[in-house]
């Protein structure tokens, strides 16, 4: 029953458009990295960039019918647009409910339009491992614009920060006052903050999010703002969408675009980097090394810098010279 | 061969209001190890939509109205339309009558759960199939 790809013919459907071969692509990297590369080398010649919204907030503030809202609105200008939405793989069964398209049921059926669930399978900051690659994907297959939507988070999840360019923060009525404001992490990241669900109030966490940005220096010169939605009747849309074409202007009228696009290019260097050095280290240490030393932990808690760094100092990485 | 996790849509054809039956099977497919995709209430074309970007393995039909045998007519007529013909797992479940099961599964369903179903039987069921 299960199906058998091959990626050339997969390739050659894709070029035409084709969301079947799509949603395949993006199968074969999800569960094999290793075959990015013999993907992404047919689209070399394709200089396409998409625009990349990032969408985060606590679990339940709506940032998936969030989604949907900006979505209609965006494929009503006669933009493509390609969604990814993450949510959490159990730690316990490795299962996953993915229950985010289910919001975004009315923009299913438009043409210009690519929805895909991800389940973060054991990836950390509230995304995927495939997440980047998949905004290859859907910038190769010409989309206008990808918006990922993260996990729901809490206060330190923001890989999202490094793939996206402006990011949208949600919050709910009730949210927290004046002191959860200045507190680090996911408050920072914002370039929009949106306090989603407006028919239950709101107007003072509104208050509370504007006076902390009234606290802060920006030093790319862009000054978040702060909408008021309820993206189940649309209210606020129109606003939301303003600052966001306000924040994507000032990020291409300034260098800040090209200084947003290398630092998710850095962020992925990295991860390949220390996926890499991670291989190495696993040939090198063994895993039943690791679990003695765990053992030896145990009655020597205080002991546990000096017993990873004395196994770790048999292990040499050296650089080939080129000459 | 795309390994990986097994993927399941649950969708929920028409309006009939019954969410219980599909929401205990997602979750026992979750506890399973599978991924869920709840498309919820979906139209047979978004159903489908829905089928080939989310690249499921099994497609499974929460059905309360007595309209099973239009609906799966439906979505595999339009299945077959896309050129994605066998490439389901399709399985139905809710309050179907025990004679309408052997029509089912000739029509193309793999297999039919009436109310009483142990969600054990659906998970093990598409353990089981999948790679055949």
């Amino acid at each position: 029953m299960r199906r058998e790809y091959d990626i050339d013919l997969l390739i050659g459907k894709f070029k035409e458009k084709d969301k079947i071969a799509l949603a395949r692509l993006i199968s074969i990297i999800e569960n094999h990295p290793e075959k990015a590369s013999d993907i992404f080398k047919n689209f070399n010649h394709i200089k396409h960039d998409s625009y990349i919204i990032g969408i985060t907030g606590s679990p339940g503030v709506g940032k998936s019918t969030l989604t949907g809202a900006i979505a209609k609105r965006l494929l009503k200008e006669g933009k493509s647009i390609g969604v990814i939405s993450v949510d959490p793989t159990s730690p316990f069964s490795g299962g996953a409910f993915l229950g985010d398209r289910v919001r975004m049921t009315e923009v299913s059926l438009d043409p210009n339009i690519f929805i895909r669930s991800l389940a973060s399978r054991g990836y950390r900051g509230g995304i995927s491992r495939a997440v980047l690659d998949i905004t290859l994907l859907y910038e190769a297959f010409g989309m206008d614009f990808i918006i990922i939507e993260t996990v729901g988070v809490g206060q330190s999840e923001f890989e999202i920060y490094n793939l996206a360019y402006t990011i949208i923060v949600v919050m709910v009525p009730g949210y927290g006052d004046a002191i959860q404001m200045q507190k680090a992490g996911i408050i920072e990241i914002g370039d929009i903050y949106d306090v989603n669900k407006k028919d239950l109030g709101g107007a003072d966490i509104a208050a509370h999010i504007d006076m902390m940005l009234d606290d802060s220096t920006f030093q790319g010169g862009w000054r978040p703002p702060v909408a008021m939605t309820n993206s189940i009747t649309g209210e606020g849309i129109d606003e939301l969408i303003e600052y966001l074409y306000g924040h994507k202007e000032h990020l291409e009228l300034s260098e800040l675009l090209r200084e947003r696009k290398r630092n998710r290019f850095a962020y992925k260097v990295r991860e390949l980097l220390y996926y890499k050095i991670d291989n190495v280290l696993e040939s090198l240490i063994s895993p039943d090394e690791i679990k003695e030393i765990s053992k030896t932990a145990i009655d020597n808690k205080f002991q546990i810098y000096d017993l990873v760094h004395d196994l770790f100092s048999n292990v040499k990485f050296e650089r080939k010279k080129d000459d | 061969m795309v390994e990986g996790k097994i993927r399941v849509l649950m969708s929920k054809p028409g309006i009939d209001g019954h969410w219980r039956g599909g929401i205990v099977i997602s979750r026992a497919l979750r506890d399973a190890g599978m991924e869920l995709i709840f498309g919820g209430f979906q139209n047979v074309e978004q159903c489908v939509e829905s089928a080939i970007q989310e690249d499921v393995d099994v497609i499974g039909l929460s059905i309360h109205s007595g309209a099973h045998f239009a609906y799966v007519k439906r979505l595999l007529d339009l299945i077959e339309e896309k050129g994605l013909k066998d490439q389901y797992m399709l399985l139905v479940g809710g309050v179907i009558p025990a004679r309408d099961f052997s029509e089912l599964k000739k029509m193309g369903v793999a297999n039919v759960y009436g109310p009483g179903t142990m969600t054990k039987d659906v998970v093990e069921f598409i353990k089981e199939n999948i790679m055949k």
